[in-house]
């Protein structure tokens, strides 16, 4: 892979990530929407599948969240990259 | 049947005139109500325990942990917002999520800033307990803590994140077993034990136990005071390296709380932990002697700010993740932990009761809930784990929701947003101690009304003063 292909790749991996999460961030709208509207009946297999959704818009708030750290971790790369230093990010720069 | 009925109400009421008689007229010395003032002077607990100790010659331990609570949660309250700040709109939702170890190679992201809290398998739990908690976890995004145990298969199958303890007693300590970690706390202390060591006797290990633990036949289960091959600073140092190079996961160290905290804590900043899990005086365990339970350690709540501060004043506040563990029931005083500095909580106690949840009626009214979760309880194999699971799932999801409808009223957007800023307390040692304002004065006062009282324990300016009297004496 020459370093025109890597520099591609790590934009692709950037544009993907921003487009997980902003489904992630509408999925969990859809999520919380179904948790409000099944916790209005009082019955109890529907409040555990409204509690299910509840948490499940929590867990897509972590992919969220995720996908900005890797998003970032990604730009460090690029960046390291850019400027040719050869040195790896993360980690290794701090202990 | 009425004449039967009317016989035993004559039949009590004869019995109950008789001793409540006996009850005035009886010397202490005759009377069987010494037993009240005895109990009360020795406490209920400590009486039976004292029993205890006189039956069998042994030190006495207790399930659970301590029962004083030494931290006062209850004197912390938050500060909702109308106009000053608005409230956070309904329609807005709330951040739960944390990242463990942003530095490290393999960060540990959770849904929710609720960790189960370590808990053996063997020297603590059945397997059936561990193997729910763990798929609890998972159903809530959240991750499980192995406890000072070896490696359980089904327990880290069942577990989607999974915090091992490289551990005292070494069961966990070779690369075959904490490279499948998705995050490793070096274990050098427990709230309610300290940094004392413990035995499991070998007549109480089962062959799934000794295989866990790779122990042979009869072979007791040792947890030292130190961990094996850590007798200096600078081996810790080198242990902490080795294991975030091996690895890439988040290495965090979890220490019993304690007044030298500050010091144990510079040197966990000087082998660059990626977390470090503070666990107070209140902290639980399978079987700990009471007097290590009791009188041992620093308060969570005391610890936990103390812990904040330092990481504060060391630049490494929000770097260097800090968890918060011992006694933490209620979402209340979970949220106030996340206040004063925790990004994230581990619960024993609270999750252990929460997995028996429903299950307890299966455990009465002859043997105790803990029976049902136990290793060598008595009821152990009646405990479901799907229903456990659930159970446990439920009580973290609807002890985030409690969470999440605070931080609606302090106007703020994530969990990790809520600070000090948001808290008030009614104590004003406390407010003095952990610079939380004092509830009793206006903000713009707080500085001279505790100028007026700085005679209650010497500040520079007294010294001063002092000095400028014996110069005016001269």
């Amino acid at each position: 892979m020459d370093h025109s292909d890597l520099w591609n790749s790590f934009s692709y991996f950037l544009s993907e990530l921003n487009r997980i999460e902003t489904i992630a961030g509408t999925l969990a709208t859809v999520e919380r929407e179904h948790y409000r509207k099944l916790t209005g009946f009082d019955h109890r297999e529907l409040t555990d599948i409204a509690v299910e959704e509840q948490n499940t818009a929590r867990q897509l708030g972590a992919i969220k969240q995720i996908c900005n750290s890797m998003a970032q971790k990604i730009q460090e790369l690029q960046d390291t990259y850019k400027a040719g230093s050869g040195g790896s990010a993360g980690r290794n720069e701090v202990h | 049947m009425k004449f039967i009925d009317n016989y035993l109400r004559s039949l009590l009421n004869e019995y109950v005139d008789k001793g409540y008689t006996r009850l005035m007229r009886d010397q202490y010395t005759e009377n069987l109500f010494e037993m009240v003032p005895a109990t009360k002077k020795a406490g209920p607990i400590n009486l039976v325990e004292l029993a205890m100790r006189a039956a069998k010659g042994l030190p006495v331990s207790r399930p659970l942990g301590s029962h004083l609570k030494l931290s006062p949660w209850e004197k912390l309250l938050f500060n909702p917002v109308h106009l000053y700040r608005f409230p956070t709109p309904e329609n807005v939702s709330i951040s739960t999520a944390v990242t463990i170890g942003r530095k490290a190679h393999r960060p540990l992201t959770v849904a929710i800033p609720l960790l189960i809290a370590a808990m053996s398998f063997g020297g603590a739990l059945s397997k059936k307990a561990k193997i729910a908690l763990a798929k609890g976890a998972t159903l809530a995004g959240t991750a499980t803590n192995s406890g000072e145990a070896g490696l359980l298969e089904e327990e880290r199958e069942a577990a989607r994140l999974f915090i091992g303890q490289y551990n005292r007693g070494g069961w966990m300590n070779t690369p075959e077993k904490y490279k499948r970690l998705d995050a490793i706390e070096i274990q050098l202390g427990q709230g309610a034990q300290g940094s004392s060591p413990q035995r499991t006797s070998g007549k109480n290990i089962g062959p799934d136990f000794q295989k866990v633990f790779q122990l042979k036949k009869g072979q007791e289960a040792q947890i030292r005071s130190r961990l094996p091959g850590v007798n200096s600073v600078q081996e810790f140092v080198a242990l902490v390296r080795k294991l975030q190079k091996e690895t890439g996961v988040p290495v965090g160290l979890k220490i019993a709380a304690t007044h030298h905290l500050e010091k144990e804590l510079e040197i966990a900043l000087e082998a660059g932990v990626d977390f470090v899990t503070v666990d107070g005086a209140e902290g639980g365990t399978h079987a700990g002697q009471t007097v290590l339970e009791d009188d041992v350690g620093l308060p969570t709540l005391y610890a936990l700010n103390r812990a904040a501060d330092f990481f504060k004043k060391n630049g490494v506040f929000g770097e260097v993740n800090l968890i918060a563990a011992g006694g933490l029931i209620t979402p209340g005083q979970m949220l106030k932990a996340l206040a004063l500095g925790a990004d994230c909580v581990y619960l024993g106690t609270a999750a252990v009761m929460a997995l028996v949840g429903e299950q307890i009626v299966g455990s009465q009214p002859f043997e105790p809930p803990v029976s049902m979760v136990i290793y060598n309880g008595k009821l152990t194999d009646k405990l479901d784990v799907d229903k456990a699971a659930r159970s446990l799932f439920r009580f973290l999801n609807a002890s985030v929701s409690e969470m999440e409808a605070v931080c609606y009223s302090l106007g703020k957007t994530a969990l990790r947003d809520i600070d000090k800023s948001d808290l008030c307390t009614l104590d004003p040692f406390l407010a003095k101690a952990t610079g939380i304002q004092l509830g009793h004065i206006a903000p713009e006062e707080q500085d001279s009304y505790f100028r007026e009282f700085s005679f209650c324990h010497p500040e520079p300016e007294v010294f001063n003063s002092t000095r400028q009297e014996q110069q005016f004496l001269q």
